[in-house]
């Protein structure tokens, strides 16, 4: 009865694994394509900087959840984490605390709040997704009390903000540097050091993490600090691009997007499986499509629209391709 | 195709990824008989049911029922054709009572709890159950809720019902009860498949008798013809016999140092005020029935039950008092526990064997680096699978992938890897290959020769008697009794493990 784990069907799994990849990155290339010829504003240079830093901001965000994801959790706090983290910055700066001192606190800010996300669900083992709901929500909600008004601009004379909204490295809008930064440290986080390993074993099977005897609470709470951190990073890139912060944007659809771009580039709901690549594959994807959709003139809703279709279809995707328990338990046991 | 044949089955085969469970059998289940299905944990009987009550669909080959070729895609399917399946672990909704367990699925719109009530106790009453219908279902015993299980069949009219081990949590009066029933239900027409590991209950019951060995049918024919002798032999195959049976006699090693001592340990009502110790370089086996609070003993020392239902007793590990509420301490100071249900909690899925490995390497009592690299995978692969005969696998092949016994090799490798002074095996050879089941009792016997402390809880009184040196019976949450290799027969655990 030794007929188990020959190449085949190996390859066969991959071979899905890949050609969700490829699907994705092929069609991102045809869109690509499509806007190029029919747009007239797409292949401008100003549009194509455009698109590059609107998508450092999804991008960053989606490097933060797919983290998460990996670890078969979920964190809908980003959103509110980044508007409410950034606008404390603002917020106490107005007091006389040095910017730079300001922004320190709070990234310290959102760490705390990471961290009691995290506590909630290793240790209180509340269900990610609700957990994280509930909080979100409550950390809007005191933001909005605290903070009295809606839109916070930053000082003007920050130089190294104004460098990271306009500057370049070697031509790269800064922006993309600190997103790429963000995304190669990730990789190397989750390849090649035990905190990345272990983030994957929690995520393909707690259970047997934890019965392995692997520090698996730990984990989950170091995963949504970093969540946390990496939220606050987006918002700080915000800040550069547009100088202030609206924490509005709380009700916007930017969570549901960063999901769709997770989903997308096919890291799967079900935990263990996927990488950075995936997300930077899914952000290039909705980059594109946002950006040739706002050309085109399609209104904010139509938009959303076209955009829930899709996260809904790459979820029902993602189920059968990484379906959880039922139909992978039929086939260990003999 | 023969009137007399209710369910005929002809060179079925049932695979999964390619791994067959059972391959060309042909299985005839005739016309109001008691038909026992036997064969060794993993010989496919569980599956080739399972078939037959719509659970899988078969790969290869047809069945016919009542003379038609039927593929049922689901229980449900079958269930309304006439073939009924209970289900080793019941499949009773526990919230419930036994009433509404009964007409589940065939509520009217405007449900009468009262007429239900009325009609379920006229029900059982008509069958000689004595249960309640307004019992909730979670307050029953195993023996009641099987009954319900039962009267739930012979309710949907079923013309053929199977029994996946139903015995096996019963006490002696019950099984006595149990089989007096199916008596009943065979003169009613209703022909029965049991599976059993208890071979004189098949002797004494069953009609006709059929053995299975790694997915093929080794023997069948009237119970008449057997005998346990007959039986077992082609249980086993020849492979086997010595090793499992004790023929080569073998001396039981002498104790080392107290590595483990339990007094008088009780969480929730599942141990009670239980003592036991366990040497080192010996082999302790722990036997008891299902549910007599084996495994839960061992997850209490390895700090594994979840909440904190620990009521007292102390544990001491190597003279120190420990008491460990996650794994992770229990696991660096040494103690690691091989699961009985590896796919829950012993690996790694979409991981390859290698990172499976690696995880056991990543905990801190083994070798907890910072920097991880897929080379020292594959090299972990490569070395524990020349140690443990893994066979065929490739770098690449996601555990998910791999039999049964080399899932369970891989899960052991995990726990070896971590260093342990006291290893806990339960159930290791569940689900496993019988060429497997025979490499992991060596690596068993290995390990207490190089001077570990080794549990081994089994179900399985041959599997006892063939890798433990000291034998702990487990009756409902106690040590009840504690004996050496050389006092210990089947008849003597087995009458500790039910009196």
């Amino acid at each position: 009865m030794e007929l188990a784990g020959s190449g085949k069907s190996d390859g066969a799994r991959m071979g899905i694994k890949m050609s969700q990849e490829l699907v994705v990155v092929a069609i991102s290339v045809i869109l690509f394509i499509v806007f190029s010829a029919t747009l007239n504003n797409f292949l401008s240079q100003g549009n194509i900087i455009a698109i590059l830093k609107n998508v450092s901001i999804l991008g960053t965000l989606a490097v933060g959840m797919g983290f998460i994801v990996v670890g078969r959790g979920i964190d809908l706090t980003m959103v509110a984490v980044m508007v409410v983290g950034v606008a404390f910055s603002i917020w106490i700066s107005t007091w006389g605390v040095d910017f730079t001192l300001a922004v320190v606190c709070g990234a310290l800010l959102a760490a705390a709040i990471g961290l009691f996300t995290g506590i909630m669900v290793a240790i209180a083992e509340i269900p990610p997704i609700f957990a994280t709901l509930a909080i979100a929500s409550s950390v809007y909600g005191s933001g909005r009390i605290v903070f009295a008004s809606d839109v916070l601009y930053a000082p003007s004379n920050i130089a190294w903000l104004k460098f990271i909204g306009s500057g370049t490295i070697l031509g790269i809008p800064m922006v993309v540097v600190i997103f790429g930064a963000v995304a190669a440290l990730m990789g190397f986080f989750l390849r090649k050091t035990r905190f990345g390993r272990l983030v994957y074993a929690t995520g393909d099977n707690p259970n047997a993490a934890r019965t392995t005897g692997l520090p698996t609470r730990p984990i989950i709470v170091t995963q949504y600090v970093l969540s946390a951190l990496i939220a606050f990073t987006a918002g700080i890139i915000m800040l550069g691009l547009v100088t202030g912060i609206d924490t509005r944007l709380y009700n916007s659809s930017l969570i549901y997007d960063v999901l769709l771009v997770v989903v997308l580039g096919g890291i799967g709901l079900s935990g263990g499986q996927g990488g950075v690549r995936n997300v930077i594959v899914g952000t290039i994807l909705v980059g594109i499509l946002t950006n040739g959709m706002t050309i085109l003139n399609f209104s904010y809703t139509s938009q959303n629209l076209i955009k829930s279709v899709i996260l809904l279809g790459a979820l029902a995707i993602d189920a059968i391709i990484n379906p959880r328990d039922e139909q992978t338990s039929q086939s260990g046991d003999i | 195709m023969s009137d007399a044949n209710i369910i005929e089955l002809r060179n079925a085969t049932k695979a999964f990824s390619r791994i067959p469970a059972f391959k060309n059998v042909n299985f005839d289940l005739r016309k109001g008989e008691i038909h026992a299905l036997l064969g060794e944990n993993g010989a496919g009987k569980s599956t080739l049911t399972k078939v037959m009550a719509g659970v899988f669909k078969l790969t290869e080959g047809k069945m016919t029922f009542d003379g038609k070729d039927v593929s049922f895609s689901t229980p449900a399917e079958a269930l309304r054709a006439g073939i009924a399946m209970v289900f080793q672990e019941t499949n009773l909704v526990p919230a419930m009572t036994v009433a509404q367990n009964l007409y589940l699925g065939e509520e009217k719109m405007f449900n009468r709890l009262r007429g239900l009530y009325i009609q379920a106790r006229q029900f059982l009453a008509g069958m000689g159950f004595q249960v309640d219908p307004t019992a909730q279902v979670s307050t029953l015993g195993a023996a009641h809720k099987q009954m319900v299980e039962i009267a739930r069949a012979v309710h949907h009219k079923a013309r053929v019902i199977i029994f996946d081990e139903p015995t096996a949590t019963l006490t002696p009066e019950e099984k006595s009860h149990f089989f007096n029933l199916l008596q009943r239900l065979v003169k009613e027409g209703i022909a029965i498949i049991f599976i059993s590991h208890a071979l004189e209950e098949a002797l004494a019951v069953a009609d006709r008798i059929t053995v299975m060995r790694d997915g093929e049918i080794v023997a069948s024919g009237d119970a008449k013809g057997f005998t346990r002798a007959t039986i077992v032999q082609a249980m086993v195959g020849r492979t086997l016999t010595e090793t499992l049976h004790g023929e080569v006699k073998r001396t039981a090693r002498p104790y080392g140092d107290k590595v483990l001592s339990v007094e008088n340990l009780s969480c929730a009502g599942l141990v009670r005020n239980s003592s036991f110790s366990v040497f080192s370089g010996q082999v302790t086996g722990m036997f008891g029935l299902v549910g007599a609070g084996r495994t839960e003993m061992a997850k209490v020392v390895a700090g594994l039950l979840k909440r904190n239902i620990f009521h007292g007793g102390e544990i001491r590990l190597l003279g120190k008092s420990v008491r460990y509420r996650v794994p992770r301490p229990a696991v660096r100071d040494g103690i690691v526990y091989v699961t009985e249900d590896r796919k829950f909690d012993g690996f790694f899925e979409t991981m390859t064997a290698g990172e499976n490995l690696q995880m056991g390497e990543l905990t801190e009592g083994a070798n907890p680096v910072s920097m991880v690299s897929l080379a020292r995978a594959r090299q972990l692969a490569r070395e524990w699978g020349e140690r443990l005969s893994l066979r065929q696998i490739s770098d690449r092949a996601r555990m998910i992938e791999l039999s049964g016994g080399n899932q369970q090799k891989v899960v052991i490798a995990k726990s070896l890897i971590q260093k342990p002074k006291l290893v806990i095996f339960d159930e290791p050879t569940r689900g496993v290959d019988v060429g497997a089941i025979v490499e992991i009792h060596q690596l068993i016997g290995d390990l207490a020769d190089q001077g570990m402390a080794v549990v081994v809880i089994s179900s399985y009184l041959p599997e006892i008697l063939a890798v433990s040196d000291r034998i702990l019976v487990v009756k409902r949450g106690r040590v009840v009794e504690e004996m050496m290799l050389s006092e210990a027969t089947e008849e003597r655990v087995m009458f500790a493990a039910v009196h």
